[in-house]
């Protein structure tokens, strides 16, 4: 794994290595497009990114960021939507990384509709939130949302999205995994092999304590379901790389080695 | 037996308080009914909830006045004006000396700021799991692990590891003078109307297993990816580390010492149910 003194360096200037220059936000097709932030753990680098779409009226931005980010995800944002701002933001869930900008980009851009799963928004800090269900099929801005349940997860209302038109599913903390410095820009395939499979691990072992108890077949079981019913051209986490269509089958298998040896730190199985 | 003998309460506005045990003083926050909750009890068909009556699940904090003082955790951002004025009524003149979260989730810290501008010396203490503090604006606080202790003068705190947690910064606390394990988001329970702020032993109804599963088929929806044998063998183990030890959740009532030992045997068959059967919701 990367050390300390190398996950120190920042990301704040990443740098396309194929381009050269400064990337603001990365396409990802169908009009979406990844806005990449990340912290240096020890470990690595962990993502604490952002992702907007465009919408017949307007821009939705997905989850908003941290408010360690702040002005640099405002910047980037304006010159995404040539200094419109965005019309609404669904909320994977009201932890402090995910939700933490609401009210600043509330003040910079007016009081934008703002979608989230939480049962009682008032207790979560959101009483101006339209609330959504697990199951939900929801329109925002003229594009449709189906509202999903999480087999990884932090908080207990979290809700993953399937966009429809780009086949994109946003997985707010599922998905994770932790990159090398310098390596904040590009996609979980074209990550170096090496210490890939490693970030993969780190993640959900330091990311999803309860983790330790799991069945592992249980959990994969349950997301392989949902990748049948809501096939994705995208994975998109918040704390790790977008994962393409042609990578999620190594995703995977990654994934399921890494809750294997998670679930084995906590006694047999038997 | 339950008693019929009024709580010690005092209202403060829409929120209440009272003293639970010497030196523990809770302050609850109700939050508004719970209708979809009440129906789930209802066909569930249990007999501890009467209908029309309204439902809670709380957030709960809890103020510990030794020679120091400590306030473990704050409440939801909703109920800034219920906290303030019973801690300013409880303390007095008397400074906040720590304010401890258990985790920066936001019904739990969501009034971490205005307590520290009302207190401006008061220490924030944080858990020292997990690695994004800087998240949380929780770098610059006091961190605590299963090694720590403070001495309030009279109470003592530790910070056990959160054995049941949903997110990786995360702690439990135990005071030693009382005995009282403070379990957050775990053994967490709905109440109704002519329940708040009472202990379980002053209330008439019971807290069984269905009543349990109620809340944590919800907030532990990951019992429905488990091994139950792992996590009911963690369970073993905090009854014979905390045995005797009060309970006190942030989202139910607090059960005394005395009357603990069966809860964690309860909480084993909420594990083998929401394994077999699936979450029950979102809360």
């Amino acid at each position: 794994m990367w050390r300390r003194a190398d996950a120190g360096a920042s990301c704040e200037r990443a740098r396309s290595p194929e381009r050269g220059r400064t990337v603001s936000v990365i396409d990802l097709g169908g009009g979406v497009s990844w806005v990449h932030e990340s912290f240096p753990e020890t470990n690595g680098h962990i993502h604490v990114s952002v992702y907007l779409v465009d919408a017949p009226e307007g821009a939705i931005l997905m989850d908003s960021g941290s408010f360690h980010h702040r002005q640099r995800l405002a910047d980037r944002i304006h010159d995404a939507t040539a200094g419109r701002g965005i019309g609404a933001i669904i909320l994977s869930h009201s932890d402090y990384p995910h939700s933490g900008n609401i009210p600043a980009f509330r003040r910079d851009w007016g009081d934008f509709e703002i979608i989230a799963s939480c049962g009682d928004p008032d207790l979560q800090g959101l009483p101006y939130a339209r609330r959504t269900k697990i199951g939900d099929v929801t329109e925002v801005l003229g594009r449709r949302f189906v509202v999903l349940d999480p087999p990884l997860a932090d908080r207990n209302h979290t809700t993953w999205v399937y966009d429809e038109a780009s086949r994109t599913l946003f997985v707010a903390d599922g998905f994770g995994a932790l990159h090398a410095p310098g390596a904040c820009d590009v996609d979980w395939g074209r990550l170096p092999e090496e210490g890939r499979a490693e970030g993969v691990h780190e993640f959900h072992a330091q990311t999803l304590p309860w983790l330790r108890y799991a069945d592992p077949n249980r959990v994969m079981g349950a997301l392989h379901a949902m990748l049948e019913r809501h096939p994705p051209a995208w994975i998109a986490p918040i704390h790790g790389p977008p994962i393409a269509e042609a990578d999620v089958d190594r995703y995977m298998a990654d994934l399921s080695d890494a809750l294997t040896r998670i679930a084995a730190s906590c006694g047999s199985s038997e | 037996m339950p008693t019929e003998t009024p709580a010690p309460t005092a209202r403060t506005e829409a929120g209440w308080r009272r003293d639970v045990w010497p030196g523990i003083h809770w302050i609850q926050e109700l939050g508004g009914h719970r209708a979809g909750i009440a129906r789930a009890v209802l066909e569930s068909g249990a007999d501890w909830y009467k209908p029309g009556n309204e439902l809670y699940v709380p957030q709960n904090a809890y103020l510990l006045t030794g020679e120091r003082t400590l306030l473990w955790d704050t409440l939801s951002p909703a109920s800034g004006h219920i906290l303030l004025p019973a801690l300013e009524e409880l303390l007095g003149e008397r400074p906040l000396d720590y304010l401890a979260l258990s985790h920066p989730d936001v019904p739990h810290a969501g009034n971490t700021m205005q307590v520290l501008r009302r207190y401006p010396d008061c220490q924030l203490v944080a858990p020292a799991a997990g690695e994004t503090h800087a998240l949380y604006h929780l770098d610059d606080a006091m961190k605590v692990g299963p090694e720590d202790e403070i001495d309030l003068g009279g109470l003592r705190v530790r910070f056990p590891e959160a054995t049941f947690l949903d997110a990786a910064i995360h702690t439990w606390m135990s005071e030693e003078t009382t005995r009282t394990l403070f379990t957050v988001d775990w053994m967490g329970f709905p109440h109704q109307s002519g329940e708040s702020l009472r202990r379980t032993d002053e209330i008439a109804t019971v807290v069984d297993v269905g009543r349990l599963e109620e809340f944590h088929s919800r907030v532990m929806f990951w019992f429905q990816y488990v091994h139950p044998h792992k996590v009911t063998a963690a369970t073993d183990a905090l009854a014979v580390q905390f045995a005797g030890y009060g309970l006190a959740p942030a989202h139910g009532l607090p059960i005394p010492g005395a009357d603990a030992a069966p809860y964690y045997e309860r909480m084993n068959e909420v594990v083998r149910r929401v394994a077999a059967g699936g979450r029950g919701g979102v809360l």
